[in-house]
């Protein structure tokens, strides 16, 4: 597995996406660019829990409206800058992961998936009820104050933003992969008894897991709020958005580190062109292209589990004139 | 959405009339009483599920609403009254559930937790989204004539549409218990509850078992639907909270339990008609979903369940 050949996949799409604002300026287009990379790394950060660690959660939205609610009320209400309510998401979301990650050692499957969005329920709850401080279920619409320090960017600027985290967040999982941590991390989604067995500290790992997850999460959740300039509560802790962050991840491949982005790339892409297309009509028509999301999700999880990416790793292994001497295709 | 906009003007704890505290008390319990009764139907048919197919159907709102919308219909467009409609809405449910097993359940009876998650979840999506394309997603209401004959007795108000629906749902939910625990096919089911592969070696059709569960499961949850919609707002997304609340409910009371589930029920009405009492409505659903976390972390198997059956046998 010599240099970039495993990455190829990753090449062409982040390459793209860099060349992409080079060649076009059209508003509309780049603003699909951000959003692909941003649901992608968004993705990717539950792919963390949810692929490399087997902590499936349904709850990730609570980290993205931590992180979004952080950077809002950082520059609304206390006049400072952005960058220090991503901070400050990054702490809190951090100290609830780990919350989180303690729950996921005591409950499996189900349960876990249950409590994670309980524990979003709670928050959106919280958030929407203390009007004082965060403005209830109005939202907060976010200045924009041009300038890198203030997060004001162009179009063009947040496409590069957004690659960057893109970037970062696919080494990351790439790390978990290939690293002794992302082996065990491994064995203890597969059969935590074997893991532990053999000396694998499994409830640390989980939990550390979980909480990183989160961590990444609301860096994404403070930079959206920045771009999109509006937060509220219903859409930002929604059991829809933390569906959304699993479902790229399961399309394009759970626990691999391009599912998440060519699971984004299909899914925002389609989304936005049926938007497009469809919402001068009637309001309900957008639900047809969620209609099409449910009914990929049931035909994916069941038929192919490993997602785009798997079907095609396995493909590429077993296409016409190749020997077959690299192994066993990867995906977990 | 405003949490506090998905329930309907008519709100099923009552106003307090002003009177002395041993009056308020009165109130709370018939409140929480009626909201439990309700709850329960909710939560037996989404246990006996989840006790016999150890499968969390996270659609289980999305059938609780179409639920809703039949109600709605059958009173808008054809002026029958809600609880007419349960004569047809069992049938109707019972069939959707098997259909629904049979082209979605069917194959992930066997998979892993996290495969039959996201089944269950597509399946909520898939349906929620056919009836905002169907329906639109404006707040619909029914009001049927009896939401409108107000009771009273011993210092405490109710009206005649919750004492229907509680009527129904204890009738139904005492006839499901019944026929658990007496019949042979109940039997069976609690056998294939109990040991999916003994029961599979005693001769017994566990696809069969698991398909007449769910279609049980569904027609329940069904008629809870038809229930509640004079009660609340219809909407497409109005399953959301049922459904959150019936896992509360499920947990509290054990997996597969249903007398735990009826247990359940009352207290989570209990914490809902009390939170709302005194401290505001606006907050009433924080406290059963901290309620909730609580549970999960402190006993996960339920109040009266053996530890470690949260762990589902994995």
């Amino acid at each position: 597995m010599a240099g970039l050949i495993p990455h190829r996949g990753a090449l062409v799409l982040f390459g793209a996406a860099a060349l992409f604002p080079l060649v076009v300026r059209d508003a509309f287009f780049l603003d699909s660019v951000v959003l692909i990379l941003l649901w992608g790394a968004l993705s990717a950060a539950w792919n963390v829990a949810g692929g490399y660690a087997g902590q499936v959660s349904i709850g990730h939205a609570s980290f993205f409206g931590i992180g979004a609610y952080s950077s809002a009320l950082m520059v609304t209400r206390f006049e400072r800058n952005p960058w220090l309510g991503l901070l400050l998401g990054i702490a809190l979301s951090l100290i609830a992961g780990l919350v989180i990650g303690f729950l996921s050692n005591r409950l499996k499957g189900p349960y876990f998936a249950l409590s994670t969005i309980a524990f979003s329920q709670v928050l959106l709850i919280a958030v929407s009820r203390w009007r004082g401080f965060t403005a209830g279920a109005e939202g907060i619409p976010v200045p924009f104050r041009p300038g890198f320090a203030t997060l004001g960017l162009s179009h063009v600027a947040w496409v590069y933003v957004a690659l960057v985290v893109a970037i970062l967040y696919y080494l990351i999982q790439v790390y978990l992969e290939r690293s002794r941590l992302g082996l065990q991390l491994a064995g203890v989604r597969e059969d935590e008894d074997a893991a532990e067995a053999v000396g694998v500290a499994s409830r640390r790992l989980k939990v550390l897991a979980v909480a990183s997850s989160a961590g990444l999460t609301s860096v994404c959740g403070s930079l959206w709020a920045q771009y999109i300039g509006f937060v509220d509560p219903a859409y930002v802790f929604s059991v829809d958005l933390s569906v959304r962050f699993a479902l790229n991840a399961i399309i394009g491949g759970v626990g691999t580190a391009l599912g998440p982005y060519v699971g984004s790339l299909l899914i925002t892409t389609v989304e936005t062109y049926l938007r497009a297309q469809f919402s001068g009509i009637r309001t309900g028509f957008t639900g047809i292209y969620l209609i099409l999301y449910g009914a990929v999700l049931i035909v994916v999880v069941r038929f192919f589990p490993e997602g785009l990416v798997g079907l095609a790793s396995r493909w590429w292994l077993r296409r016409p004139g190749r020997a077959r001497a690299a192994g066993a295709p990867g995906p977990a | 959405m405003d949490p506090a906009a998905r329930l309907g003007p008519a709100e099923v704890a009552a106003p307090s009339p002003p009177g002395p505290f041993i009056d308020t008390l009165a109130q709370l319990a018939v409140s929480t009483l009626l909201l439990g009764g309700i709850y329960a139907l909710v939560a037996v048919g989404l246990t006996l599920i989840f006790g016999v197919m150890r499968v969390v159907n996270f659609a289980h709102g999305e059938y609780l609403m179409l639920g809703m919308y039949l109600a709605y219909w059958a009173f808008t467009a054809l002026a029958v009254d809600p609880y007419l409609v349960l004569v047809v809405s069992l049938p109707v449910f019972f069939g959707i559930g098997l259909l629904s097993y049979v082209l979605v359940m069917k194959g992930v009876i066997n998979a892993s937790h996290n495969v039959q998650i996201f089944t269950t979840f597509g399946l909520s999506i898939l349906l929620q989204n056919v009836a905002l394309v169907a329906w639109s997603g404006d707040f619909r209401y029914v009001r049927p004539w009896e939401l409108y004959v107000v009771m009273q007795g011993a210092g405490t108000t109710f009206n005649l549409s919750q004492v229907v629906a509680f009527l129904v749902s204890v009738a139904l939910t005492v006839a499901l218990f019944a026929f658990m625990k007496w019949t042979h096919t109940g039997r069976v089911m609690r056998a294939t509850a109990q040991d999916r592969d003994a029961a599979t070696l005693m001769g017994i059709d566990t696809d069969r078992v698991y398909r007449l569960t769910f279609a049980i499961g569904i027609a329940a949850v069904g008629a809870a639907g038809v229930l509640v919609a004079p009660l609340y707002a219809v909407y497409p997304t109005a399953g959301l909270q049922f459904v959150l609340l019936a896992y509360v409910v499920v947990v509290l009371g054990g997996l597969g339990d249903m007398v735990g589930a009826m247990v359940g029920s009352l207290i989570v009405a209990g914490v809902e008609v009390a939170g709302s009492y005194f401290l505001g409505a606006a907050w009433k659903e924080i406290f059963y979903f901290i309620l909730f976390i609580l549970v999960l972390i402190f006993r996960p198997a339920g109040l009266f369940g053996q530890r470690g059956a949260e762990t589902l046998g994995a």
